[in-house]
């Protein structure tokens, strides 16, 4: 990764190819979300918590394999999702936090040069003829700025949950159709018997504070749980076929 | 005679009467109307003493119980990971002599008995490692100054057993705080001009300087040394252990940290010195370090000296403080309607961190077994004083071990604690069982046990000691396994050297991020 961050200048002539995106997602079984987008991950992907590594930290992630480096929905060309987060979305480029000479925090539009997705082939520009920011360049725009705009209220979405004692580990115990187990870990998800213990008064405190709908699609959104182990089944059953 | 119990009267605002005040409003208040009357009443000109600042894993379960969330309990009190202790210069006194007691048990422990395989290892073998490193990957974490977690492990759980070092002043303060605004603990700040006895002999009430009389129907007497209540009002008699346990003193002084980003040591020092031992804990912000020793062999000046080398250059600018030590306990802790928990009750040198731990299992065995009538308080008590001189009795058998295995010979401390009329028999029948055979927990079968077997074994050979074994050579018949879990452990000393942080870059994290409850 080679993070710079954009300018007119250096930048008016870079050529992206969005086709390449996926590649990127190849071997990542967790993108990290914001709660805005949780309805509409929930099609696809299992929404759990886990911890970062430096922090302690909790955050959501769509979950998209059963293993580190597995990602259950890279078809060999592809996402085979009808949602993409965010975080794929926003690819090659993120928000970069710096200081101003004052000291508060800004925020720059950076790209990482060495993206396989920063390909002097691409169809994309940022830059139209005119000087206008492209189409496409307008639609990344949004994305990061959705990404921004959600990422305290994702946060304090956590913090509610913590503080009122509503993470539970998942351990995920599965036998696989081929008779391996299959034991995860470090995953956490909403602890729903203490949920639906929460007191009338408490409920309408969280669905004040939108903390309801988001929990909610955690919730319902184990069921997809299923769906990777699905997955996982029919992969491993290709695997076998080919061997045979 | 059915007289309820309804109320408990705590009389001691340091951390004995702050955990007993926790521990018993957390299980005897609920917010009903039956709920148990907390009181504990402190004095405003009576200090506390405030220099018990080592704790067992223990404190962990006890906070954990009271509802306290450990990463506001670092945030308040200073505190830093206690992995146990590191003993130099009690075997013989040299350079290089030191070993571990560590609070992870023994790989295997107790189904294998790794410590006859490593026994007979080490015979004339230089090459084989200490006991405590080849059965424990602790020591190798703590030689490394690293914490025994990661920042993702929830509060309260760990990947090596840990206990903690605390500031003892801010310890109370925060304990007060929960008490009062969590736990419903009453709390009255008064001075206790007297006790008032009724006819059969119980506290009837304690007169206060400004509220007047103040009646409970049990009292904990937590006033330190001044043991107000079970001392002064009702005579229990304290018994002396200072022909075993030879301390007398202590010059106690706070270091602090060369830099702020000091690495802190995760476990205590305890370093021999000629006539007692220097004892160094670290905290977030400073060190807490001490010498202990017996005036019988030296002077204070002596002293004073051994302190300032061990210090070096900080001792300078520091006022050491002489804490007079009377090693011992009383004969009775609960007597009539009254109970002794903390100093009150007894005080032995801090040699394996006993003060904090006996007042944690006195006031959970208080709580758990708090009578409902006056009459069974009779049956409580006869049992309460059974297990809790038992404990004392154990502890002071334990730190006797550290003595008098020692083979120093430079000072009349160190030949006097072998003296044998010195050495308790129950202590002198185990070394004497010991010489063929490893501790184990036939050893210990009380359900009270204070060390257990483990513990004796990392000091027992620690020390030096070595077992005879040359005519039972079938103990060692299985070192197939006995290798395996040697192996074992050195993966995990392995392991956990990569991947635990320093223990500053971990406190740093805990202090910014929290940890989480899950």
């Amino acid at each position: 990764m080679h993070l710079v961050e954009l300018s007119r200048q250096d930048h008016a002539h870079l050529r992206i190819d969005p086709a390449r995106m996926a590649e990127q997602a190849a071997s990542c079984h967790m993108i990290p979300l914001v709660i805005s987008e949780f309805r509409r991950a929930i099609a696809d992907f299992p929404i759990m918590l886990a911890k970062n590594q430096e922090t302690g930290r909790f955050s959501p992630y769509a979950v998209m394999g059963l293993a580190p480096g597995e990602n259950l929905f890279w078809d060999g060309a592809g996402l085979d999702s009808s949602y993409v987060p965010l975080n794929l979305g926003r690819l090659p480029f993120c928000i970069g936090i710096d200081e101003d000479e004052t000291g508060a925090p800004r925020h720059a539009v950076c790209v990482d040069m060495e993206s396989p997705m920063v390909d002097d082939a691409g169809p994309e520009g940022l830059v139209e003829s005119d000087g206008r920011d492209s189409a496409y360049f307008g639609t990344i725009q949004k994305i990061l700025q959705e990404l921004l705009s959600w990422k305290p209220r994702t946060d304090r979405f956590i913090e509610v949950l913590a503080e009122r004692d509503l993470i539970r580990e998942l351990r995920l115990d599965i036998v696989l159709k081929s008779g391996a187990p299959l034991v995860i870990t470090g995953l956490y998800a909403i602890d729903e018997d203490r949920f639906n213990r929460l007191s009338d008064a408490d409920i309408a405190e969280l669905r004040r504070d939108g903390i309801l709908e988001p929990a909610y699609a955690m919730m319902l959104s184990t069921a997809r749980i299923q769906s990777l182990i699905d997955r996982r089944n029919r992969a491993e059953a290709k695997d076998g076929a080919w061997f045979q | 005679m059915t007289a309820r119990i309804k109320s408990v009267c705590i009389v001691g605002g340091g951390s004995a009467g702050w955990l007993a005040a926790a521990v018993i409003a957390a299980r005897h208040r609920a917010g009903t109307e039956d709920d148990l009357r907390v009181t504990l009443i402190e004095s405003e000109t009576v200090g506390i003493l405030g220099v018990g600042e080592g704790t067992w894993p223990t404190m962990r379960n006890t906070l954990r119980k009271v509802g306290i969330s450990e990463t506001e309990f670092f945030r308040e009190c200073n505190v830093s990971f206690k992995q146990g202790a590191k003993f130099s210069s009690w075997a013989t006194g040299a350079e290089d002599d030191f070993y571990y007691h560590p609070l992870v048990l023994p790989e295997g422990f107790p189904s294998l008995d790794l410590a006859s395989y490593w026994n007979q290892y080490a015979q004339g073998n230089e090459e084989v490692p200490s006991f405590s490193d080849a059965v424990c990957f602790q020591e190798a974490v703590c030689e490394r100054g690293l914490a025994p977690k990661l920042i993702t492990t929830p509060e309260y759980a760990c990947i090596a057993n840990y206990a903690y070092h605390l500031d003892a002043h801010k310890f109370a303060q925060f304990l007060r705080k929960h008490c009062v605004e969590k736990l419903g603990v009453e709390h009255v700040i008064d001075e206790v001009d007297d006790v008032v006895l009724d006819g059969q002999g119980d506290i009837a009430h304690l007169m206060t300087r400004k509220g007047g009389a103040l009646a409970a129907d049990l009292f904990v007497d937590c006033t330190g040394f001044h043991a107000l209540l079970i001392g002064k009002a009702l005579g229990v008699p304290f018994r002396p252990c200072g022909d075993v346990l030879f301390i007398d003193r202590a010059l106690a002084v706070q270091v602090p940290y060369e830099t702020p980003r000091q690495e802190i040591v995760p476990h205590t020092l305890s370093t021999a010195q000629k006539s007692g031992w220097v004892w160094d804990i670290g905290l977030q912000n400073r060190r807490g370090v001490g010498y202990v020793y017996s005036s019988a062999h030296t002077t204070k000046e002596e002293a004073e000296a051994e302190l300032a080398a061990y210090v070096g250059p900080a001792i300078e600018n520091l006022q050491p403080r002489e804490i007079p030590i009377r090693s011992g306990h009383r004969e009775t802790f609960w007597k009539g309607n009254c109970v002794a928990v903390g100093l009150s009750a007894g005080f032995l040198e801090p040699l394996e961190a006993s003060a904090l731990v006996l007042i944690e299992l006195s006031v959970e065995m208080i709580s758990a077994m708090m009578p409902a009538t006056r009459d069974t308080m009779e049956i409580t008590a006869r049992r309460f004083n059974e297990v809790t001189h038992y404990r004392w009795d154990r502890i002071i058998d334990f730190l006797k071990l550290h003595y008098c295995l020692s083979q120093r010979a430079d000072s009349d401390f160190w030949n006097d604690n072998r003296d044998p009329d010195s050495i308790p028999d129950s202590l002198r029948e185990q070394l004497a069982l010991w010489r063929y055979r490893a501790p184990g927990d036939q050893d210990f079968s009380s359900n009270n046990e204070m060390f257990p077997a483990a513990s004796y074994q990392y000091v027992l050979f620690g020390m030096g000691f070595k077992m005879d074994l040359s005519d039972r050579s079938y103990v060692v018949r299985n070192g197939a396994r006995a290798d395996e879990a040697f192996r074992r452990n050195v993966l995990l000393k392995d392991k956990w050297t990569r991947v635990l942080p320093k223990t500053r870059d971990l406190i740093d994290k805990i202090l910014e991020y929290g940890m989480a409850k899950v």
